[in-house]
């Protein structure tokens, strides 16, 4: 769903250079389940109910202040359809965090975030940081997947849970904050880690156990 | 990852998004080159100075004294130097770091460079930053896209400059110091630099190894009336090795193949350095040198091949190679160089591809200009060698000049391939202003018989009855850049001008007359005379005016220049204004060390005749 409008929207704020640093997320999940939807209700605060399917992957890009920061955040909106993954996944190295949506009204959606938290283990870094949300949670009368379900297998893939509804403009700023939380305490991790002052652990690239996944050439 | 399973419509639109995301990454891009060269300001600033006599009871950051018992300085954790309680920086979790280190941590964290430490972690392949998919399949659908998304910018390529790759990923000892080690390093070898610059500036032999090269820094000194001896300074500029071939040597020193001479070895060399030596090169600051000044530093050289095919009338430059270049984005260490030649004055130009990340870039390119083989004679052959930037920006890494008169080409472009020093620029105008300085201005007249009543008939040089004969009258009225740096004292010219006329078909005449100085500056005097000159074939005459030094200590005379005048519509204007003559300027050709006219039959198109009155 790459505008012409929207590209222009996304040009001011990307050109604009006043922050501390930059995020980038990425938005996964089945296809319809609202990954545009909701990135639109972030980004420019607009809903639409027409259904329009994204075509590979397109991104938008939002500055925020959070914890005396100025972070600009580079949120890319994956096409959920099968005929595109191999654009989408190509996409997973890139990003810091994710969001990987579901439809509460949707069983087939729910049943293939397994699936997806698997892409991201593969595709992605190790510290990948993930928030399961269950999209549509407007549409109350429809739910198919229980609340409860949703927070036990987030439980399970240790990802934090979130309903949602982008029409309504329930937990969506929210979601992105505590997004853009973790990922800064994961760097502050990181950095602490690497400091060798401090842990006195020789820093280096680890060789890893297994081979290399797959798709190694790709990176965003 | 490829798009060829998509329809048209829908990789046009994966690839604007991909677009867009690509002018996102070259501002990220800029904005971190920023904050980095902030960082080596602050850096340069403090850091533990090669350029003063280091002592333990400093601090590091401030160059404040420490007290033994009172404000005595602890040990940074993160660079493991001395500072002071004011260069601290109290950060929550672990106490304190020095400033250094913590502008280092925080650019770190702004840069997002943490993030790509710990995803190599789990991707080791050294991935850069902008390596990115997106790109490569821009590049891959550049030539297929319908409408023009055609990036307008080169490509930005790895900003992550590879000292702090390999700082971060590779070595366990703090950035801050092993860049302060290679400046120690460094200084070890300005010091040798700076031995040799009397050897380079005393020793004439490495001055003329290029003819060529000698003559262009000669026409410089004489332009550049500001600076007593640019001539030195030019080669003393040129000689400086860039700060790629400091690292270069340092490595060989070291002998690590396998690691760059800024990640960390366990003995620092600047842990060696005795501090006597440390002080002795006190006077040179990093900054002096421009090292990091992409504006002062140029080095460098450049292979180039010049032959002239006849058959087809062109020019063939054969663009070889260029080594030691410096870097086009010194803070990021990257060079993306591409040649440039340029038929100076107003020829064409012409442009090799663009090799990315060398600074030893071997193009093998042939260029060809298309030009009448005496055409060449006065022009110059500029070729410049740029980094082609993001946003192209372009940046000046250095230029060979070769004046193509009198050049000898050679058949085989292969062989007559020659390294050349790549200097500072000459401005580009100033050359072709100097070019049509440098000349003798002369008054030329020529009096027929017809017209000059005091002039005999001679009917026996009249064969078949229609000839006209007549004299030809040189008078050297001035010169320009020839004379004035060559002679010292004004009060005794010793200089003597020889005109050698050659005219088709027919014998050549030759005159000599000495200069005289008339008055002061560059006023002259000194008058040729050619009799029997025939009008008709005056149009295709060709003279060749000298200026000789006699030089009584030499074994011959010695040549300072020389000077034509063929253009035909020349000669033709002198004949129509036959009572009064012309000043015409001469353009001059360049003074040969082994002092020989050189024979070649040159035509200049240049000769630009300047009618004036008498």
């Amino acid at each position: 769903m790459a505008s012409a409008t929207d590209a222009r929207y996304g040009q001011k704020e990307s050109s604009d250079q006043n922050f501390d640093y930059m995020f980038k997320i990425l938005i996964i999940g089945n296809s319809s389940v609202g990954k545009t939807s909701f990135l639109f209700r972030y980004a420019d605060d607009s809903f639409t109910p027409a259904f329009v399917s994204t075509v590979g992957i397109d991104f938008k890009v939002k500055t925020i202040y959070r914890n005396d920061k100025r972070i600009k955040l580079q949120i890319w909106d994956t096409a959920g359809q099968e005929r595109y993954r191999t654009i989408t996944t190509a996409y997973y190295r890139g990003a810091m965090g994710f969001i990987l949506m579901y439809d509460i009204t949707n069983e087939e959606s729910f049943n293939a975030v397994q699936d997806w938290s698997t892409q991201i283990k593969t595709y992605s870094w190790d510290n990948a940081q993930v928030l399961l949300v269950g999209n549509k949670c407007d549409m109350e009368d429809e739910r198919v997947v229980a609340g409860e379900r949703g927070r036990q297998l987030s439980e399970h893939l240790g990802f934090e849970y979130f309903e949602a509804s982008a029409k309504d403009n329930i937990n969506v700023k929210q979601t992105f904050e505590r997004l853009v939380d973790i990922i800064c305490e994961k760097m502050s991790e990181s950095l602490d880690a690497a400091d060798p002052a401090v842990t006195g652990a020789k820093q280096g690239p680890q060789l890893t156990e297994q081979p290399a996944a797959p798709h190694q050439d790709c990176a965003c | 990852m490829d798009l060829s399973a998509l329809e048209g419509l829908e990789r046009e639109s994966v690839l604007q998004v991909l677009q867009r995301d690509k002018v996102l990454r070259s501002l990220e891009e800029e904005r971190i080159r920023r904050m980095r060269s902030d960082l080596q300001e602050i850096r340069r600033k403090g850091a533990k100075s090669f350029a003063r006599q280091y002592s333990e009871r400093t601090c590091a950051r401030c160059q404040r004294p420490l007290g033994r018992l009172w404000d005595s300085g602890a040990t940074c954790r993160g660079c493991s130097h001395r500072i002071c309680s004011k260069c601290r920086i109290t950060s929550s979790a672990h106490g304190w770091e020095c400033t250094v280190c913590h502008a280092y941590r925080d650019l770190k964290i702004k840069s997002g460079e943490w993030f790509l430490e710990e995803r190599a972690k789990k991707f080791p392949g050294g991935l850069d930053r902008h390596d990115t998919t997106g790109e490569k399949i821009l590049k891959s659908y550049q030539n297929f896209s319908h409408i023009a998304i055609v990036p307008p910018t080169p490509p930005p390529f790895a900003t992550v400059p590879s000292f702090n790759r390999s700082g971060g990923l590779q070595t366990s000892k703090p950035f801050t110091k092993s860049m302060e080690n290679l400046f120690v390093s460094l200084t070890s070898h300005i010091k040798k630099i700076s031995k040799s610059h009397n050897d380079v500036t005393a020793d004439p032999a490495l001055l003329t190894a290029d003819s060529c090269s000698v003559y262009r820094k000669e026409r410089r000194s004489q332009s550049d009336t500001a600076i007593n001896w640019p001539f030195e300074v030019c080669t003393v500029e040129c000689r400086r090795p860039s700060l790629s071939e400091l690292l270069r040597q340092d490595r060989a020193e070291e002998g690590a193949e396998s690691s760059p001479a800024y990640t960390d070895d366990d003995t620092s060399p600047g842990a060696e350095l005795p501090l006597d030596k440390r002080g002795s090169v006190g006077s040179i600051s990093v900054g002096d040198l421009g090292l990091l000044d992409p504006n002062v530093c140029r080095t460098g050289e450049i292979e180039l091949g010049l032959g002239y095919s006849l058959g087809t009338s062109r020019l063939e430059v054969s663009v070889r190679a260029c080594r030691n270049l410096p870097f086009g984005d010194p803070k990021r260490k990257k060079c993306h160089p591409c040649v440039k030649l340029h038929l100076l004055p107003d020829g064409s130009k012409l442009k090799t591809a663009v090799k990315r990340n060398t600074t030893d870039p071997v193009f093998n390119e042939t260029l060809e200009f298309s030009m009448e083989r005496p055409l060449l004679a006065g022009r110059t052959l500029q070729a410049s060698v740029w980094h082609s930037g993001t946003l192209k920006r372009r940046v000046f890494l250095g230029e060979a000049l070769l004046p193509l008169d009198g050049w000898n080409f050679e058949e085989n472009l292969t062989q007559s391939a020659r390294w050349h020093q790549l200097c500072p620029r000459t401005k580009t105008a100033d050359i072709a202003v100097e070019q049509q300085n440098r000349g003798l201005l002369v008054r030329v007249r020529f009096s027929s018989s017809s017209s000059s009543p005091r002039q005999e008939r001679r009917p026996a040089d009249r064969p078949g009855g229609g000839t006209v004969l007549g004299q030809l009258t040189i008078q050297v009225t001035g010169t320009r850049n020839m004379v004035e740096n060559l002679t010292k004292s004004p009060g005794c010219v010793n200089v003597s001008v020889r005109g050698l006329l050659s005219l088709p078909g027919g014998p050549r005449q030759s005159q000599e007359a000495l200069l005289q100085e008339q008055g002061s500056g560059s006023l002259w005097s000194g008058r040729l005379e050619f009799s029997a000159v025939p009008a008709p074939g005056l149009q295709g005459a060709s003279l060749e005016l000298s200026l000789w030094d006699p030089a009584p200590q030499g074994p011959r005379p010695r040549l300072l220049g020389t000077a034509r005048l063929e253009e035909a519509s020349s000669w033709q204007r002198v004949q129509q204004t036959p009572a009064r003559g012309m000043t015409l300027a001469c353009p001059s050709r360049p003074a040969k060390p082994e002092g020989n006219i050189v024979q070649t039959r040159v035509t200049d198109s240049r000769a630009a005749g300047v009618p004036q009155h008498a």
